[in-house]
């Protein structure tokens, strides 16, 4: 079934990074003009300590095909030791999610510096492929109650469940 | 019910009266929280009458951690005022998960540790019986701290081992590590769809200590308190990893869980992990610091890129 | 009960069939061996060659898995008229615009058979609230469709106390009618139109000729056996004990005897009376959501937490009180019916201990003490 929808999936993948290394690295590979997927939307935080495991499974529960956490490389952080806090956390539970039946390949954990464009661009390409090949993670998607409830008909011509950006856009333009 | 003649209890039992009517006597505790025998079986008794004290047992029912009791939350108990604690070596480990975590101060309680010999899957009986493989609590089965060291009074004969029973956890574990992820996948899931959310893993747990659970919080959502298999899902990974390298392996979360989901496994794979990972063991020392909130600067990392 | 037909076993698995051919959803007690599941190795409850048979009220999908055992099902009947969790409204934002998508109230019929008699007695005792101040819709839209048969009960354990309730084994309370074995197989005793159109609708697969011997015969022998059999687990009086709890809010005996309990909120989980719900709003990214009630308990610090931090239920021991009063003495005060029927799971599924009968014995001898004799004793 992978190779059916390879041609037509576009992977949704949500990137927790921390705002000191990988959101600088993820900078400059743009300012650098280097070319990548373009399926990532980034999520900054203050540092990988101040990612928890949680963000990973609320963005799954919204949809997302995989996930992306990045920070400082150790003896790097700029609050010295968040991301070897982070470290431990990310590596148990990288192993229980595998445990309960998560195919790793859907979170990719990697240490971006801010000088590093190139191997976030390579952290990202890796990423979409290999979710690409993995295909939507329609398992996770099964488990929303939407799944059993179908929504009510349509109201005045709107479908409920619809399309699903954020309607902020629309009150932007 | 296939045990051999019936032990009617643990050695120690006369002790343990003795100690819990003079610790009484003397005022020294206001109460001693202990297990009794009533119409259905062993179950957590408050004695605060030394002439009570002959209620107290100790055999192969008493199964539960009476350490929830010291749950820093639970005003009821500690208003009653010092405390005297009955406790078997897996829930001096959890004594020491809460000191650790400065959950409680060690002059508060008096802790009587009995030597044991494993404990029964389930306390509900008449009559304690004789440890069987069929009978006994898998978590028992290599137990490292059958005679507690973290107690002020530590009663009863030495005993012998439990014994291996049936499948133990760890083969549990390795038969689910063995399925295919998707399997795994499906196994976990039907099994979180059973849970109706009442939380009862997280009341009875002894570590379970936060002031408002996260679960709790509702504004923003972030684990859906409704019971379908997304918020199940959320749920459960949730309770067990915040216990990663905290669990005491005592089991109750398992025991009280009223649809039968086999937390066990998921405590006992973390267990595994922390101790892969970071050579750490539930112990009942409280200077023995937790793997996570801690660190090294060699740390494994072969799964970051 | 004037009316008496008789169905056979293999009639009433075929009247099952009947229904489910019909497009009728049938609801009915349906054992599984947990063991017998492909990863059951890895479940703890399982050993090897092990077997453990769970009953639960399930949607049948065939005839062949109604069980017929008259084991009780580990959670009540409560699940399929309050669902653990349910969608009130959905709505979607679109722009400026809020939409509100109201969900159905209406409901396709369905059937329960061989429910037990407790947990049909707790929708009529349940039915009073949902009707009080406000007319829940989705309660008595689910409890219009459906059509409740109970199979008289053998009692189950020593934690049965139906009949200290004003319930009974052989109860057709909350039911439309009430099925009773015997000898090659049933006797069928409609309550209500309901549970005649049952009859009236599937003719064939009952007989008018009730066997000679089941009337003041074996049916009702083996039903005065059970209630007896009850009764023996606990007498009380409900009036004085609705009373004592009344009078004696502040009494220790109330507290004392939950200083044992975690809190865990299992026994109203698995109460057929216990009602209470929450309300969520499930939010589904920017655009759209879900508003869902879902079971509560108040066996949580949350129950009654204020939005100003106070809780008037702050300690367990309290919150346990809360629990017995509002079964025991709030909701027969106002609806003249004890929320409770006696089914014993919340003693069962306590594994601190925590005894329902024990309980109601020590409120009901204080209940019938004197006043004045014995002051305050009881809480030592």
């Amino acid at each position: 079934m992978n190779s059916q929808h390879s041609d037509t999936f576009e992977p949704r993948i949500t990137a927790f990074v921390c705002n000191w290394c990988t959101y600088t690295g993820a900078d400059l590979a743009g300012t650098s003009r280097l070319h990548m997927a373009s399926n990532v939307r980034i999520i900054r935080l203050p540092c990988t300590g101040r990612i928890d495991p949680l963000f990973i499974v609320k963005a799954f529960e919204r949809g997302a095909d995989g996930v992306i956490v990045s920070g400082c490389h150790p003896a790097d952080c700029h609050y010295t030791s968040g991301n070897y806090h982070a470290r431990r956390r990310f590596a148990v539970f990288h192993d229980i999610m595998q445990f309960l039946g998560v195919d790793p390949r859907r979170m990719t954990f990697s240490w971006v510096s801010a000088s590093e464009g190139a191997k976030w661009k390579d952290v990202v390409n890796e990423t979409v492929a290999n979710i690409r090949e993995l295909g939507p993670y329609e398992a996770y998607r099964a488990l929303a109650p939407d799944a059993v409830e179908p929504w009510p008909e349509a109201v005045d011509g709107l479908t409920p469940a619809g399309d699903q950006e954020p309607a902020a856009k629309e009150v932007a333009s | 019910m296939t045990g051999p003649a019936i032990a009617p209890a643990y050695a120690g039992v006369d002790e343990l009266r003795r100690v819990a009517r003079e610790l009484l006597e003397s005022g020294e505790v206001r109460v001693i929280i202990g297990w009794e025998d009533a119409r259905r079986g062993a179950r957590p008794v408050f004695i605060t009458d030394p002439a009570e004290a002959d209620k107290l047992i100790f055999d192969t029912r008493c199964v539960h951690n009476l350490v929830t009791y010291l749950d820093p939350r639970r005003d009821h108990v500690s208003e009653l005022g010092r405390i005297g604690l009955v406790v078997k070596g897996c829930d001096a480990k959890a004594v020491a998960g809460l000191l650790r975590e400065s959950q409680l101060s060690r002059d508060h309680v008096v802790l009587i540790g009995m030597r044991c010999g494993g404990v029964l899957e389930e306390g509900e009986l008449p009559e304690p019986l004789a440890l069987t493989p069929e009978n006994v609590a898998p978590r028992c089965y290599g137990c490292d701290n059958r005679e507690p060291t973290l107690t002020d009074h530590l009663l009863g004969e030495p005993q012998p081992e439990p014994p291996r029973p049936v499948m133990t956890i760890d083969e549990r574990v390795a038969a689910l590590d063995d399925l295919p992820l998707e399997e795994r996948w499906a196994f976990w899931t039907e099994q979180f769809s059973k849970c109706v959310r009442c939380y009862a893993c997280r009341q009875v747990c002894p570590l379970c200590i936060c002031e408002r659970c996260i679960v709790e919080k509702t504004q923003p959502l972030w684990i859906e308190s409704a019971a379908h298999p997304r918020g199940n899902f959320s749920w459960n990974l949730t309770r067990a990893i915040h216990l990663a390298g905290r669990c005491v392996d005592c089991g109750e979360c398992e025991r009280f869980c009223p649809v039968g989901i086999p937390l066990s496994l998921l405590n006992r794979k973390l267990q595994q992990i922390v101790h892969d990972r970071y050579g750490y063991t539930a112990s009942d020392d409280p200077e023995n610091a937790a793997p996570i909130g801690d660190y090294r600067l060699d740390d494994q990392q072969e799964f970051i890129k | 009960m004037s009316e008496r037909f008789f169905i056979s076993e293999t009639d009433l698995r075929g009247l099952t069939a009947d229904l489910l051919d019909g497009g009728t959803e049938v609801i009915a007690p349906v054992a599984t061996d947990i063991c017998q599941s492909p990863s059951a190795v890895a479940a703890t409850a399982c050993t090897l060659d092990g077997s453990k048979v769970e009953i639960d009220y399930r949607q049948l999908t065939s005839a062949d898995d109604l069980d017929l055992s008259r084991g009780l099902p580990q959670l009540s009947l409560k699940e399929f008229f309050l669902p653990e969790h349910e969608p009130l409204c959905r709505w979607r934002q679109k722009g400026t615009t809020v939409q509100v998508f109201e969900v159905p109230t209406e409901f396709a019929p369905r059937v329960v058979l061989a429910a037990k008699p407790c947990d049909a007695a707790a929708l009529a005792v349940v039915d009073k609230v949902m009707n009080w101040d406000y007319e829940d819709e989705l309660w008595n839209g689910r409890r219009a469709a459906t059509t409740v048969i109970n199979l008289a009960c053998q009692v189950i354990d020593d934690s049965c106390f139906c009949t200290a309730v004003g319930a009974a084994p052989d109860d057709v309370k909350g039911a439309d009618g009430l099925l009773t074995p015997v000898e090659g197989g049933y006797v069928y005793e409609p309550a209500t139109d309901k549970g005649r159109a049952l009859v009236e609708d599937f003719a064939a697969r009952f007989s008018a000729d009730v066997p000679a011997d089941t009337i003041g015969g074996q049916a009702d022998d083996e039903r005065a056996a059970a209630r007896a059999r009850v009764a023996d687990n606990l007498e009380i009086d409900a009036d004085s004990v609705r009373d004592w709890i009344e009078a004696n809010f502040e009494d220790p005996l109330l507290t004392h005897l939950a200083m044992r309990c975690n809190g865990c909120g299992a026994c109203t989980g698995v109460c057929p009376t216990c009602h209470c719900f929450d309300i969520v709003d499930e939010q589904e990214g920017v655009g759209h959501g879900t508003r869902r009630r879902l079971w509560d308990t108040c066996q949580a610090p949350t129950f009654t937490l204020h939005a100003s931090g106070h809780n008037p239920r702050d300690t367990q021991h309290v919150r346990y009180r809360q629990r017995i009063n509002h079964k025991f003495s709030i909701y027969p005060l106002r609806f003249g019916e004890v929320l409770c029927t006696g089914c014993g799971r919340c003693t069962r599924v306590c594994h601190a201990g925590q005894d329902l009968v024990e309980i109601l014995e020590a409120i009901d001898i204080a209940a019938r003490r004197p006043r004045d004799a014995e002051p305050a004793e009881a809480a030592s």
